[in-house]
Formats: structure tokens, sequence, C-alpha cells
């Protein structure tokens, strides 16, 4: 349904965006997951029509977007990461205005708007003007507005970002609603629990390149499903990476001055841990995780994802 | 046609809900009208000249001199009071009077002597019309007087004769002086009597008597015309705004991701800007009929004002096209703006101005707005009469509208990257 091919992106000498692919089937759930400032929006804006990709293809429903930009723009939702509301007016307004510009007239539009109102809870409050709304309400009509014309794809810019987790947790509901009906759901997060428990499969991105693709589950076996030991104290990162050096059971994932991580494979990370605390080496602190999207993440980009 | 509809109605729902812009924009032109009128009219007619008069001489010609200047005619004019010597230089300086008229002692003796004799005026430096009046006039009087002694200069010695004289003068006396003065009355008679060139005031066609207490609502009307073209200016200017507000909202980059081309959003801002004009220029329409009360060429008024509004359009659109925020814009539209109302009319009027401005002030919408209202109101022009001015606004408007549009699809485009 949504298919990205090679999209890049340069802003002056920034490449935003890097050779981006993937494809959002009907019905599925693709995160795109990444830091703040990885490329994610500029991703997003590209297929959304906003952005014009220096290289590379945009197809919705396999209809290219350059050549015909209002076919595809008819058939995309786009919900974008600030909340985009008119306040001065009702909820009840704002869903007619973006109705109206999708084409919607009459009574289709009546029927879209109160149902896009049920839908996201704000029946009681429709003639309420928006200003008057929480945070989480304003989210909640944000998201139906991407909605009210029943879009085949729909793209989600961080939909979450500043809510409370009661409404993240209705939003989150929501996406899982609208998928099930059929809608590809391009979601963007730089939540790794989000991105764990809502999507069917999640693209890694960073500094505009792809990392890794596919299902957690593939994404954890092709990256190795061991334990990350990060070990801290007053050592370079040359010394340190000298401690493992040849143990096949061991990966450094990453090496500076004072940190080093490893991802230990098959339960060896009680054994590595002995061996390290054992040698009288200058180590101030040891943490283990277990098997995760995060660390993954940090096993793919050699840092933590964070804001 | 259907997305324009919806963006219009968005806009306009929109300063609906949130009338203050636009409302003090539109309340704007009637209090500064109204206070300009209030300052200039009220309801006592023109200001008089109030002169202060030092009577030195305190004889007869001095009395009827006085007598003269307290006239009801010149009542209307002057208001005149008598101070006592050497106080009224004192209250000059203090700006209670316009001019202070010096009568110096021995004026009786030397105008019934026919000997030469000055008046003293002093004007009050820190007021321009009205000691200018008061001079004008007392020339004048000066040279009826001059006039008036130089004829009756017999009967004028004899009579000055009698005054010094001890007790009653005889009646031969009387009989010689008042024979003089008859001599000399039928002397000048062919010369003054009946006047060979007499001044008819007649008003302007369309015009009315002007009746008591219509200083206000004539001052209003007068000014009426150039603030609300101005006004209406800044009305586009908020309405035009709403572009970059929305830019920064947000909103504008979500329109972009609807199946809508960008010259659509603009014009669909363009058009609600000029609905918001024609909204408020309805408005002001009808307070400016209330108050006028006299018949307008309509299809004169709604060519005029279709063309107002496509040249406030343009304006707004080229302004809002070039800036790069809302507060660059509004500072670049309120200075511009505030140059072309001085040019154009909306605080002084455009015949008032000097020369070289008056030549500037055509360069200027504003200025040819108020010229065609004023048409309209004051002279009961029609489409004819204002027919230059819709031709200037239309091919301003017009033109600036296609250089704004580009300028905003630029920005437009801007916006959907941000």
């Amino acid at each position: 349904m949504i298919q990205a091919e090679g999209l890049s992106k340069r802003f002056g000498d920034l490449k935003a965006v890097d050779r981006v692919s993937f494809e959002v089937r009907p019905g599925e759930i693709y995160g795109l997951l990444g830091p703040n400032g990885a490329g994610k929006t500029t991703t997003l804006s590209m297929i959304a029509g906003l952005l014009t990709p220096d290289e590379g293809r945009v197809a919705i429903d396999g209809i290219d977007l350059a050549r015909d930009p209002i076919a595809v723009k008819t058939r995309l939702g786009v919900v974008p990461q600030e909340v985009a509301l008119y306040e001065e007016l009702s909820a009840r307004e704002n869903l007619r205005f973006w109705g109206g510009l999708y084409g919607l007239r009459g009574a289709p539009l009546s029927q879209a708007v109160e149902a896009s109102l049920e839908r996201v809870g704000l029946a009681p409050r429709a003639n309420d003007r928006v200003r008057t709304f929480s945070g989480g309400m304003k989210r909640r009509l944000n998201l139906s507005l991407g909605l009210i014309h029943a879009p085949r794809a729909l793209l989600l810019d961080e939909p979450t970002v500043g809510i409370d987790p009661q409404a993240r947790a209705a939003i989150l509901d929501l996406v899982r609603t609208i998928a099930a009906a059929g809608t590809a759901v391009l979601y963007t997060t730089h939540y790794l629990d989000e991105a764990e428990t809502l999507c069917h499969r999640i693209g890694i991105v960073d500094h505009g390149r792809q990392l890794a693709e596919g299902t957690l589950d593939e994404l954890k076996r092709l990256h190795g499903e061991g334990e990350l030991i990060t070990v801290r104290g007053p050592f370079e990162a040359a010394v340190a990476r000298a401690w493992v050096a040849g143990d096949p059971t061991i990966e450094v994932v990453g090496a500076e001055a004072g940190t080093l991580v490893l991802a230990a494979k098959d339960g060896a990370a009680a054994r590595v841990l002995g061996k390290l605390l054992d040698g009288g080496r200058p180590i101030d602190g040891v943490s283990i995780r277990p098997p995760s999207l995060n660390g993954l993440f940090l096993k793919l980009t050699g840092r933590e994802l964070r804001d | 046609m259907g997305h324009l509809a919806v963006m219009v109605r968005k806009d306009l729902l929109r300063h609906w809900r949130s009338p203050l812009g636009p409302g003090l924009v539109l309340a704007f032109p009637l209090i500064f009208a109204g206070l300009i009128a209030l300052t200039f009219g009220g309801n006592g007619g023109p200001p008089k000249v109030r002169l202060l008069v030092e009577n030195r001489d305190d004889g007869l010609a001095s009395r009827l001199a006085l007598s003269a200047l307290r006239d009801a005619r010149m009542a209307q004019y002057f208001d005149v009071e008598e101070v006592a010597a050497d106080a009224g230089l004192a209250r000059i300086e203090r700006g209670e009077a316009s001019a202070l008229l010096r009568i110096p002692a021995g004026f009786t003796d030397a105008i019934l002597a026919g000997e030469p004799v000055t008046l003293e005026l002093v004007r009050n430096p820190a007021e321009r019309i009205l000691p200018e009046i008061a001079e004008q006039s007392m020339t004048i009087g000066v040279e009826v007087l001059d006039a008036g002694v130089r004829a009756l200069g017999p009967g004028l010695v004899g009579l000055r004769g009698a005054i010094a004289g001890d007790g009653w003068p005889s009646t031969e006396t009387v009989a010689a002086i008042a024979s003089a003065f008859q001599s000399s009355a039928q002397a000048v008679s062919e010369l003054v009597f009946p006047p060979v060139i007499d001044l008819a005031v007649v008003r302007a066609t369309g015009s009315e008597p002007e009746e008591p207490g219509s200083t206000f609502s004539t001052l209003f009307l007068i000014m009426l015309p150039g603030v609300a073209v101005w006004a209406l200016f800044m009305v586009g200017d908020t309405g035009m705004r709403d572009l970059l507000t929305e830019a920064r909202a947000g909103t504008l980059r979500r329109q972009l991701s609807a199946p809508l081309a960008v010259r659509e959003i603009v014009a669909g801002k363009a058009l609600a800007t000029a609905a918001l004009a024609t909204i408020s220029l309805a408005l002001l329409a009808c307070i400016g009929a209330f108050a006028a009360r006299r018949p307008v060429d309509v299809v004169a008024f709604l060519t005029l004002s279709a063309a107002l509004i496509l040249a406030v359009t343009g304006f707004s659109a080229v302004v809002y096209g070039l800036a790069r925020t809302e507060r660059q814009g509004a500072t670049l539209a309120s200075i511009v703006l505030l140059v072309f109302a001085f040019l154009g009319g909306a605080f002084v009027p455009i015949d008032a101005l000097p020369a070289s401005l008056r030549l500037v002030s055509r360069l200027t919408p504003i200025a040819w707005g108020t010229i065609g209202y004023r048409s309209l109101l004051e002279h009961g022009a029609g489409l004819r009469g204002v027919l230059p001015s819709v031709l200037v606004l239309a091919g301003f408007g017009a033109t600036l509208l296609v250089v704004g549009a580009w300028l905003l699809g630029r920005r437009a485009a801007r916006g959907a990257a941000a």
C-alpha cells in the first residue's frame, strides 16, 4: 500500500535521509523508530508530498506520488507531530473543514464527522471550542482529522508526544483499530515500548540511514539475541577492547573512554562478568540488560535511544 | 471552487469567533473620524476669533469702532473683550486670545482732524488661522474707515469743533455740520449706492444649506472616507497575515498534505481576505449612509468598492509574500499604510496638503479610494465621476495580486518544508 523506494533528501550539507526503502501493507502498522533528528519526519514529509525527494520514489496504492499527487493525497491521511488544529473552532467545525478539503459534502460529510467524533470519544464535547480541550483531547482530535476521509494509508508522526499515559493508551488502541480495518499505518516514534507493543514491523533509522528492518523477532534474530553488558570505569577504549579480545561469545558493541558495551551470546554474560571483575581491572560499575529493542538499537547505533 | 468555499467559510468563521482584531480595526475609523469632528466641529459652528481691545482713546471714534466690532453679524466671528491698557499683551502670552487691538490715545481727535493715525494689532504667535482672520478683518476695516474719513472730511472738521467747544453747539453749527455731511454723502453716493459689484454666495450642486449644529456630521463625513479606506487596508492586512499564522500553527502544512494545489490555498486565503474586507466595507458604508442621509449612486459605489477590495487584497498579498514572519509583515504593513494614510487624506484632506505632497499622494491607493468615496458622498458623483479611482485601484490591485500570489505561493511551499 505504502511504498518508499530509495528515498533521499539533503538540506545543504546535511543528508537528512539516505536511501530509505520500505513497504507498508494493508492492515499493517509499520514503525519507523529512531531518535530525534534521525530523519523520520523528513521521510514522512516526502511520503506525504510535502517535500520532494532528491532521489527515490513514493507510491500509494500503486499510484506514483510524483505523477499524480492529488490522487495519492486523496488516499492518504496525515497526522502531523504538532497539534495542527483551529482552536477558535469547535471539534465538529474542525472535522467539517478537513472533511471538506478531502471532497466530502452533505450527508456523507456529516456522517463522517459524527463517526469520527464517536471514534475518538469527543462526541460529548463536539461543539466546544478546541482551545478549551486538554492536551490528550487535542491529540485525539488531531488524529481524527487525518481519518475523516477514511484513507487507505495513514501517516502518524509521533502522535503520542507530550500526553499522559491514559491518553496515550487510548491513541494506541485507536491505531490498532484503524489498522485492523485494513488501513496501512506508517507510525514514527522514538518510544521503544510503542514500537515493541504496537508495530507489526519496525524500521530502525539513525542519521538518515535505515539500519535494520523486520518484525521484532526477526530483528532480534538477525542482530543477535544476547544480553547487553555495559561496563563503566576510568579506562581507555583500546585497553577495554583488549580485555575481551579473542572470546567468540563476546561482541564489542561500543567502546569509548570510560564505557565498554558488550553483547554476550547464549548465556555467556555471567562468565564474562566474572572474568572482568576477577582481573582487578579499574571497573566502577556494571549493568546487564536482557534482550530488547533498546538493546538492539544500542547494538546497531552504539548509543542509547533517548530524546 | 468547492475547496475555495470551504476555506473561505473556515476563515470567516474563525474571524467571527475571534472578532477582536478586525473589530478594533473597524471601530478605529469611526472613533478617529468622530474625534476629529468633535474636536474641530462640535455644535457651536465655526470657531470665533477672540479679540482683546485696549482702548486708550475712549473717544467717539474708538467707541464707534468697538460698537461696529460688537455688531450682531461681526459677533458671529469675533468675540470682543475690552481690557485695561497694558493688560492685553500678558493675556495674549497666556494664550487667552487670538489677537490684541490697540487703539492709541488721541485716535478720535486724529480721525476728526483728518490726520494720520496708527492702530496696532498684536497676533498670538501660538495660533495660525484665527490671528490671520483677525488681521485680514482689521485691514479691511481700517481701509473702510480710511475711505469714510476721507469722504466725510469737511463734516468731520466741523464735528470736531462742535465737540471740542464748551456747552451745547448752536443750532447754526449743527445745521452747518449736517449740511457738510449731506454734501459729502451726495458726492460719494454715485460711487457707493448701489454697489456696482456684489458678492452672492451660492452652494455647490447637491449640497444643502448647513443647519445649525451640522458641523460635526459634515466633518465626520469629510474624514470618514479617508480613515475608512485606511481601515480597510488594515482589515486586509489582518486577513492575509493569517497565512503566516497558519504556517506557524502547522495548519498550513496540514492543508498542503490534503489534495490541494498551493495556488488553491493562496487563492482561498486571498478570497477570505476579500470577503472580510467586503463585510467590513458594508458595515462602514451602512454607518456612512446613516450619517450622510443622502442618496448615493449604488452602481458607482459597488464598482468603486470592488476595485478597492482588489487593491486591499493585492497589497496585503505582496506584504505577506515579502515578510518572513507575522511580526515582520505587520510592522511593514503598519509603516507603509501610515504613510499612505497621511498622503491619502486619512488625517488631513488631500486639498490641504502642500502641492508637492498632493502630487505624491496620487501614488497611493488610499488617496484614490478617498477621492472616489468623497466624490460619491459630497458631490453625488456617478460611475463616470469615480471611474478614475476605479481604474487606478483595479490596476493597482490586479498587479499587486499577481505579484503577491507568486510570492505567497513560494511562502506556502516553504511552509510545507518547514
